[in-house]
């Protein structure tokens, strides 16, 4: 039934290439050597965050798109190596850690709570399979050519492709988007083996619960992955350069009250801490340790190092140097604000360029740098980046710190809000956090927005929203949330940042 | 038939003109598409951009051009740009000259006229703002003939009425909470809310808008706030803005696709005759209910099959060598997969309060007879809404791509107008 509809459908396309586009044959005369060469009007180099995503929308803009990816399965680090397997961890591991521990004051008994990590760690499989296909099938029915491949520059226009299954292709492009990330950064001295020296990629599939980890760079990617293994029975010693955790961009106020909810946790930390240097030639791996101010010197014995200190851009092979475009003294490529090389019609986006490494940040530098070469404009707010810490309590934040504010000079008002008080937050028995708004003094316009606390990675979409469309915190606190959700923490504090709040004592912090 | 098209429209243009002597008939006049002649205002160049310099205008007042030309060269504190004509006109009067500093985006710097107007009987539009204090009496006598305004007159206006948002947007955003609160709080008046200077992004107003409107904060800082956020938004360590877009697109072998991309209208009338006649015919036999909607979805996927590559297509080295070679271009066997959706507008009944500009060389009969389908008809012909009868079928393309659509918008005509109950199936 269904082909017999289809059929005259077909016939009628079919009438119409008779019709309209008579086929010329030219005999092939003294063609140039690019026999295997096409063009495209877009080549994208790499199919992670930023690339799938400049690949599918390029598409849906008209072009004619495609995506190299050497990796085997789309994605990029984000959905096969980070933030996607890390959150399949982090969800098992606390819920894991909550059965063992909490469930007898909610008034639930459980027997024996055993731990299957083979079972975790395929359950995490699953998840990363699911959604690597998932890109893949959207290049499918978008029309994305997907070429699994080493790709390098031969021209400014030329890319030659060391095929996964062998063999060797040329394309060309009128556009080349050059999106191939970044790979941790990497510690002199010790030699990653993704067994015993990890990076994040290696702390996604331990096969076993290591006894003693030890985290090297107490930043977002340390502390998550110091969570998991230490709620799934490790010990886990974080060790910071800095006084602080939570790396540069966290609010000071959060990254200490963070630190204070993690050492409950029973992770410990050494902070102000340096790592002079590894011995992995043992059973066990000798760190030597060093305040980082000079004088106390210590050994660490671990199973495990993870090494968190950061990423780099990750540009090898790419053949730059053929077409005469070299990175900055951090390996990024340097782009201009339409994400452009000196070579116009080659740019870059994502971690491998300025900003901040996250796969937002590079999935909206995709979505512009496609409608930047359709249409000529785009759009991407960087003062609108929000970032996310998915410890427990979770860490998140948009905009700008109090550290930041008063480097400024701007006088500002700080809106406070305490889970504690907050209704739902004391009916799940999670009320660890707070909410912290600052506004403008004069204007009340909120400049920034930072959240410690359950759940906070989903609430800080609405501050995000706030801060991109100008709002005020009277705006917020005017705007009806739902009765009882957490959110409702996120519009008291914006009433304590204008005014006063309603479910907590006024001026708790000014 | 060129003639009888400008008796037309001369004609339409009196009747306009008699209109707004007409105080009852205001409405006529809000419009400047109404008028002849248009005002062109200081484009903004950037989402960010305020204010612009005139470096150098490009043509001269009386010189026509056609799309793509550049008529002048802005600079503004980032970059220098060229801007480009998106129509065929003529530079009817420059009235901010080489030079002028300073100039505020959407306060206007010419007045651009029709290919084929006569300049000494054109009217000139009044800046917008203006245009509904003045009485009417006054309107008729800004000719082209007399200096219209003085420069400083023009440039003094738009620094006191211009907001950041684009000139001749109206606000269309509903009030945040608290600008609508102290808003009522503070009694004002629909007349003060327009006073007050939106400092938000795309123009909004924000709380400290109201609050340095009501002198609660001194001005500065509402325009402080608005500066830090846009020195923000963007990142520090990028090379200036458009320091790296290609400059001289002649000396690249292979120019990469220009950065701003004019859009086309190309449009052609479909009549949905035989398609009722099918849409009845199905309904009486089968039962069956097809919306026309279907009918249209089906024939532009039919239609998207096998479309010849767009002329923005750039021609590969094979190509170029075979062209070198004097052998014909090829044209792809199987051609690419369009993706055209097009904009439907039924067609409405003669009217001539819309002397719309676009339409200069197409009327009502060229269409029905099927002869001017001109790649630009004018939107404004055409209603939203689909009508039984003839409808207009409207495609945006970027330039270069016109042939591509008219033969997309052909085919679909076809489909529709002559076999429609192929569809069905």
């Amino acid at each position: 039934m269904f082909r017999s509809l289809l059929v005259p459908r077909v016939a009628a396309r079919s009438a119409f290439k008779q019709q309209s586009l008579p086929t010329i044959f030219t005999p092939a005369i003294g063609r140039r050597g690019y026999a295997t060469s096409e063009e495209k009007d877009m080549v994208i180099i790499g199919g992670g965050v930023a690339g799938y995503v400049a690949a599918i929308k390029a598409a849906q803009l008209g072009l004619k798109v495609s995506c190299i990816e050497k990796r085997g399965t789309l994605g990029g680090t984000c959905l096969n190596v980070g933030c996607i397997p890390s959150k399949a961890l982090l969800n098992n591991s606390h819920l894991y850690h909550t059965v063992l521990h909490d469930t007898a004051g909610r008034g639930i008994e459980v027997g024996d709570v055993k731990l299957n990590l083979a079972k975790m760690m395929s359950s995490k499989e699953d998840s990363v399979t699911g959604l690597t296909k998932g890109v893949e099938f959207l290049f499918n029915k978008n029309g994305v050519e997907y070429i699994k491949g080493a790709a390098s520059f031969t021209g400014e226009h030329d890319l030659k492709i060391e095929l996964n299954d062998g063999g060797e292709r040329t394309i060309s492009g009128k556009n080349i988007i050059i999106a191939t990330g970044s790979e941790a950064m990497p510690f002199p001295g010790l030699e990653v083996d993704e067994k015993r020296i990890i990076t994040s990629t290696g702390a996604l599939s331990l096969d076993k619960v290591p006894e003693h980890l030890v985290v090297i760079g107490g930043g977002i990617i340390g502390l998550e992955m110091g969570s998991v293994w230490s709620r799934l029975g490790a010990k886990v010693t974080v060790v910071e350069f800095q006084e602080r955790i939570g790396g540069p961009g966290m609010d000071v106020e959060l990254a200490k009250d963070s630190l204070k909810f993690l050492k409950k946790q029973k992770i410990n930390f050494k902070m102000s801490t340096k790592v002079m240097s590894g011995d992995a030639s043992g059973d066990k791996i000798k760190l030597e340790l060093e305040a980082a101010k000079g004088g106390k010197q210590e050994t660490l014995e671990a199973d495990v190092v993870l090494l968190a200190i950061g990423r780099k851009p990750y540009t090898g092979g790419l053949g730059l140097e053929n077409i005469g475009i070299e990175p900055d003294e951090k390996g990024r490529l340097v782009i201009d604000s339409e994400y452009r090389t000196k070579i116009p019609h080659i740019r870059v986006i994502g971690d491998c360029t300025f900003g901040p490494m996250l796969a937002h940040k590079a999935e909206e530098e995709a979505v512009a740098v496609a409608e930047y070469i359709v249409n000529g404009h785009g759009h991407v707010n960087y003062g609108t980046i929000p970032s996310v810490m998915y410890t427990h309590p979770e860490v998140a934040w948009v905009g700008q710190t109090e550290e930041q504010l008063k480097e400024d000079g701007v006088t500002y008002n700080v809106g406070n809000f305490k889970f504690s008080a907050n209704s739902r937050a004391k009916t799940n028995l999670d009320t660890e956090g707070y909410v912290k708004i600052l506004a403008d003094k004069e204007t009340d316009r909120i400049l920034g927005a930072h959240i410690i606390g359950p759940n906070a990675g989903e609430m800080i979409a609405e501050a995000t929203l706030a801060i991109e469309y100008g709002a005020s915190s009277e705006d917020i606190a005017r705007t009806c949330h739902a009765h009882p959700t957490l959110a409702e923490a996120f519009k008291e504090a914006a009433m304590s940042a204008y005014g006063q709040p309603i479910h907590q004592p006024p001026n708790v912090r000014k | 038939m060129s003639s009888l098209a400008t008796a037309c429209r001369l004609s339409a243009r009196l009747t306009a003109r008699q209109l707004r002597q007409d105080s009852t008939a205001r409405g006529f006049r809000t419009s400047a598409a109404c008028l002849a002649a248009q005002n062109f205002t200081m484009p903004a160049l950037s989402p960010t951009m305020t204010e612009g310099s005139i470096a150098s205008w490009k043509v001269k007042e009386g010189d026509s051009f056609v799309a793509g030309d550049v008529l002048l060269e802005i600079e503004t504190d980032k970059a220098s740009m060229d801007v480009e004509a998106q129509d065929d006109g003529i530079m009817a009067k420059i009235t901010q000259g080489d030079g002028s500093k300073g100039v505020k985006v959407g306060a206007r710097i010419g007045v651009l006229a029709d290919t084929g107007d006569d300049l000494s009987t054109l009217e000139i539009t009044p800046e917008e703002k203006e245009a509904e204090a003045p009485p009417p009496k006054e309107l008729k006598e800004t000719k082209v003939t007399k200096p219209v305004q003085e420069t400083s007159a023009s440039t003094d206006k738009p620094s006191k009425n211009v907001p950041l948002a684009p000139k001749g947007k109206k606000r269309s955003f509903p009030s945040t909470p608290a600008v609508a609160s102290l808003i009522s709080a503070n009694g004002m008046a629909a007349s003060d809310v327009e006073g007050i200077k939106p400092s938000g992004p795309q123009g909004r107003i924000l709380k400290g808008d109201v609050l340095a409107y009501l002198k609660t904060i001194s001005e500065k800082s509402a325009k402080d706030m608005a500066t830090k956020y846009d020195k923000r938004s963007t990142l520090t360590e990028f090379v200036t803005q458009g320091a790296y877009a290609p400059s001289d697109k002649k000396d690249d072998a292979t120019p990469p696709p220009k950065a701003v991309v004019e859009d086309l209208e190309v449009a052609v009338p479909i009549s949905m005759k035989a398609v009722l006649e099918v849409q009845k015919r199905i309904e009486s036999t089968l039962g069956v209910f097809m919306p026309l909607s279907t009918f249209i979805a089906r024939a532009t996927d039919v239609a998207n099959d096998g479309l010849p590559r767009p002329k923005s297509y750039q021609p590969s080295a094979d190509e170029l060598f075979n062209d070198i070679l004097g052998i014909n271009k090829v044209v792809p066997a199987n051609g690419i997969r369009g993706s055209f959706l097009p904009q439907i507008g039924a067609l409405p009944e003669t009217s001539f309060s819309k002397p719309s500009k676009p339409a200069r060389n197409v009327d009502i009969i060229d269409m029905l007879s099927g002869k001017g389908l001109s790649s630009r008809v004018a939107r404004s012909k055409s209603k939203p809404g689909l009508s039984t009868s003839v409808n207009i079928f409207s495609l945006k393309v970027p330039k270069g791509d016109e042939k591509t659509a008219k033969i997309f918008l052909e085919r679909v005509k076809t489909v529709l107008e002559v076999e429609p109950g192929r569809l069905a199936l």
